[in-house]
């Protein structure tokens, strides 16, 4: 039974802060080598569906790059394999994606030919493993004309997220976006199994709705659960994450570092693909230490990592502290430099001496209180910072950013802003 | 017509590799944390843009195959042609094994002709080095040579492994001699050879056997023009286990002599989706190569640590190479050892005990114990020094106790199940 599966990858991504300024959310690194997308495609091909749809719209550059012709994940076929869809000009509308409905009523044509019942829209957003061949079964043996995959999650956070109510068979009862309060506490996922023909039947509908936002969480899916459609949850029992905000991404990254990982990234029966470089093993050098951490191929240490995440590549050079901290491909860190509880994009340079993540967390970021007021700082992409430089916590360092950026030391909650856009 | 074609050698077993030929050809044995041997002789092809390749397979070919596959990592994998593996085949009035490498390239020689280049380069895919070809083909159309061959400088108490090669100011060469105890070469053939098409197809009619004695010698003795082309980087034939083990173990010193570390020429190979390198808690490593997919959380000095292997608690691994996925149990011991694939040391088992042994016979091995394939070494055992494990090996009878010198056989994978 041949299936496709969209995957909506065009988010902003805003409160992962200076991460997905320049990149769409599902493009951000995670986990030491992985992009976020990684495990949504990895999802696909592991539950045996190899005719994927990318919908883009945001800063798509990193994301095409990274897919590519979809090799790693086996995605590049002669038939199927995966397409990346962008907003364009001329086919149904010509317009920007006006929410995630819209991507894919924009989309329809991609539906058209295809033998399928049923057409799968997933998020780029999430880290999880699920085996979708277990949410297909459930939706046929339930009868439904969309299933909503749903997750538990805690009282605190249900603002957060679409909160389902269903009735014991399942049934979706009531559906609130992002509510203040509710008694359920089912959050959906963004994972949606719709019947073909109903799928095309509601955007239609939706696209010809006046004042509607054209979103599956805001718009479609309450309106159908009002109206007495058969919406069914199924509910998903394993780990899955939304790294919304740069606090999340942080904390989700580091509790790969525990005892016990939320995911088995090793699995062999159930790998996660991700596009990798050829690089040489990890290189750990005289007078190093490195425990409790992960790093990936291509790095060498001479310094001292506790606690941290290195990407590809990155150099940690001699009498180097890294600690609590996440360190993106290639980024250097001179000789003597500490680095403490900090999020570093790629390519960046730490000079010798220099002091990442210093004084008092109690100061919000200047800039962006909300996001950066924990005491973890955030380093955007290719910023150079000089040696013996000092950088209090909760600042937050545009990509970028030059030597000559730098007037002096940055104080707690401090802001250097890097040139505007790069691309 | 195309400048230059490769004929990648990979088909010899080696015996002096011992367990880590058994069941794969020298080429295709693991190397420098995660490549094979002949990744480098693959990724120098591949840099130096060479298109079309022959490899040439005989000994245990399955590993290699499968490694090689369409060459995809080295950017073989084109629409026309790419790499083609070479092996020996029945036809109605031959059916020898390649007798030598020459003859392996006689054998093929048609599918060699129908790649259609001016010039064909041979090279084994046994050996460790970074090289741009075209500047060897350079300097051969250069000095307008019959063939050329790379030769590099070797320690004077090496020549017995080589073949020696003399040389004129003018690079012409002047003499050739197969692995002489003692010369006044300095240079040995690094078993690089650019050939004119034309003269090796000469050559070829004559059945020839060894590509030094039944090709090289007699282009020389014709008085044609046959050139030495010096190479000085860094180069290692890694086809005896001292020769081997050095060239792993030079990788971890403070500046090695080959870096890995290359972004304008890496090396390239069929890589495994794995997760990054996870140092545990109470992990302690200095001076080591490790791997995507290991985990470690005892203690590793001066090793080169494959992909996937586990180093558990307490457990101590110095001075070794040990391959993919093995398994290192808490409180287990391993020094100057090389451990093939998937092996697994059990809790508190020492591998690399007590003395070498004093017997010169053991003298190949340098002290190292080497463990091959599939072995589970029990709980508590002590493997003395210079012992060689066979594939799959048993334990039984040797009361928890190896002593130096010992081989234990290897057994087929079923024995015990079947």
């Amino acid at each position: 039974m041949p299936r496709y599966a969209f995957v909506l990858a065009g988010g902003l991504g805003s409160r992962l802060c200076l991460l997905s300024e320049r990149r769409a959310k599902p493009a951000v690194p995670f986990g030491g080598k992985y992009r976020i997308i990684d495990f949504t495609l990895s999802n696909c091909v592991n539950s045996g569906i190899f005719d994927v749809g990318v919908l883009t719209q945001y800063r798509p550059y990193s994301l095409n790059v990274h897919i590519g012709t979809g090799r790693p994940w086996d995605l590049d076929r002669s038939r199927g394999g995966v397409h990346v869809l962008q907003p364009s000009l001329g086919s149904v509308q010509s317009d920007w994606y006006q929410g995630t409905a819209d991507a894919i009523y924009q989309n329809l044509i991609h539906l058209r030919r295809r033998r399928i019942d049923e057409v799968l829209v997933l998020s780029g957003d999430h880290v999880y493993k699920m085996d979708y061949n277990v949410l297909y079964a459930f939706h046929k043996a339930s009868g439904a004309s969309v299933t909503v995959a749903v997750t538990e999650v805690p009282e605190e956070s249900i603002s957060s997220f679409g909160i389902l109510e269903t009735d014991r068979q399942g049934r979706v009862t009531g559906f609130k976006e992002k509510p203040k309060r509710a008694d359920s506490r089912l959050a959906s996922m963004g994972v949606y199994l719709f019947d073909r023909l109903a799928l095309v039947r509601w955007l239609v509908e939706d696209a010809e709705t006046p004042g509607s936002g054209h979103d599956f969480g805001k718009d479609i899916l309450p309106r159908l659960v009002a109206r007495g459609e058969h919406v069914f949850a199924y509910h998903f029992n394993g780990y899955w994450q939304d790294v919304g905000t740069l606090d999340s991404y942080y904390q989700t990254n580091l509790e790969f570092l525990g005892d016990h990982p939320p995911l088995e990234l090793g699995d062999p029966d159930w790998v996660i693909h991700t596009q990798s470089a050829d690089r040489p093993p990890v290189r750990v050098e005289h007078g190093a230490h490195v425990s409790r951490s992960f790093v990936a191929n291509g790095c060498r240490v001479s310094g001292r990592v506790e606690h941290s995440m290195l990407f590809p590549g990155v150099t940690v050079a001699s009498d180097a502290v890294v600690r609590d901290s996440i360190l993106m491909h290639d980024v250097r860190v001179g000789r003597g430099a500490v680095v403490d509880h900090a999020v570093v994009d790629k390519e960046v340079r730490v000079g010798d001496g220099a002091v990442v993540g210093e004084g008092d967390a109690s100061i919000p970021n200047r800039a962006c209180p909300d996001h950066l007021s924990s005491g973890l700082l955030v380093i955007g992409k290719c910023a150079q910072l000089p040696a013996n430089l000092v950088v209090g916590r909760n600042a937050r360092i545009g990509a970028y950013v030059t030597e000559r950026d730098f007037a002096g030391d940055v104080p707690p909650g401090g802001v250097i802003d890097g040139p505007q856009s790069m691309h | 017509m195309r400048r230059m074609v490769a004929l990648v050698l990979a088909g010899g077993g080696g015996e002096a590799l011992s367990v880590l030929t058994t069941e794969r050809a020298v080429s295709a044995v693991p190397f420098g944390g995660k490549y094979r041997v002949i990744d480098f002789v693959l990724s120098n092809c591949s840099h130096s843009e060479i298109a079309e390749i022959g490899v040439l397979t005989q000994h245990a070919p399955a590993s290699l195959h499968d490694h090689i596959g369409a060459g995809r990592p080295w950017g073989f994998d084109h629409r026309s042609g790419g790499v083609q593996l070479m092996q020996p085949y029945l036809t109605r009035s031959e059916s020898e094994w390649y007798l030598g490498t020459a003859h392996a390239i006689a054998r093929n020689w048609d599918r060699v002709e129908a790649l259609g280049a001016s010039r064909v380069l041979v090279v084994s895919g046994d050996q460790v080095y970074r090289m741009d070809y075209r500047r060897m083909l350079m300097m051969h159309e250069r000095r307008r040579a019959t063939v050329t061959l790379a030769v590099t400088r070797v320690p004077p108490q090496e020549s017995g492994r080589f073949g020696m090669v003399r040389f004129g100011a003018d690079g012409r060469v002047t003499e050739l001699q197969e692995k002489p105890r003692q010369t006044r070469a300095a240079h040995a053939s690094m078993g690089v050879y650019l050939f004119e098409t034309a003269a090796l197809r000469e050559l070829m009619q004559e059945r020839p056997a060894d590509m030094v004695i039944d090709v090289l010698v007699p282009l020389l003795e014709a008085g044609e023009a046959v050139h030495a082309h010096e190479f000085t980087g860094y180069w290692e034939d890694v086809g005896t286990v001292a020769s081997y083990y050095r060239a792993n173990l030079e990788l971890v010193a403070p500046t090695p002599r080959l870096e890995l570390h290359n972004p304008r020429w890496p090396v390239l190979t069929r890589d495994e989706e794995r997760p990054p390198v996870n140092l545990r808690e109470g992990a302690d490593v200095e001076d080591s190569l490790l791997a995507n997919g290991c985990r470690v959380a005892g203690r590793v000095r001066r090793s080169v640590i494959f992909p996937g292997t586990v180093v558990e608690p307490g457990a101590e691994v110095s001075d070794s190479i040990v391959f993919q996925d093995g398994v290192i149990g808490r409180g287990a011991v391993v020094s100057r050892s090389i451990l093939d694939k998937h092996t697994i040391v059990g809790e508190r088992a020492v591998v690399g005990w007590g003395d070498p042994p004093g017997d010169p016979a053991h003298a190949w091995l340098d002290g190292l114990t080497l463990i091959g394939k599939d072995a589970h070494i029990p709980e508590g055992a002590r493997i003395g020094r210079g012992v060689v494990v066979g594939l799959n090996a048993s334990f039984d009878g040797h009361g928890g106790e190896v002593p130096a010198g010992t081989t234990l056989p290897t057994r087929v994978w079923y024995e015990g199940i079947a």
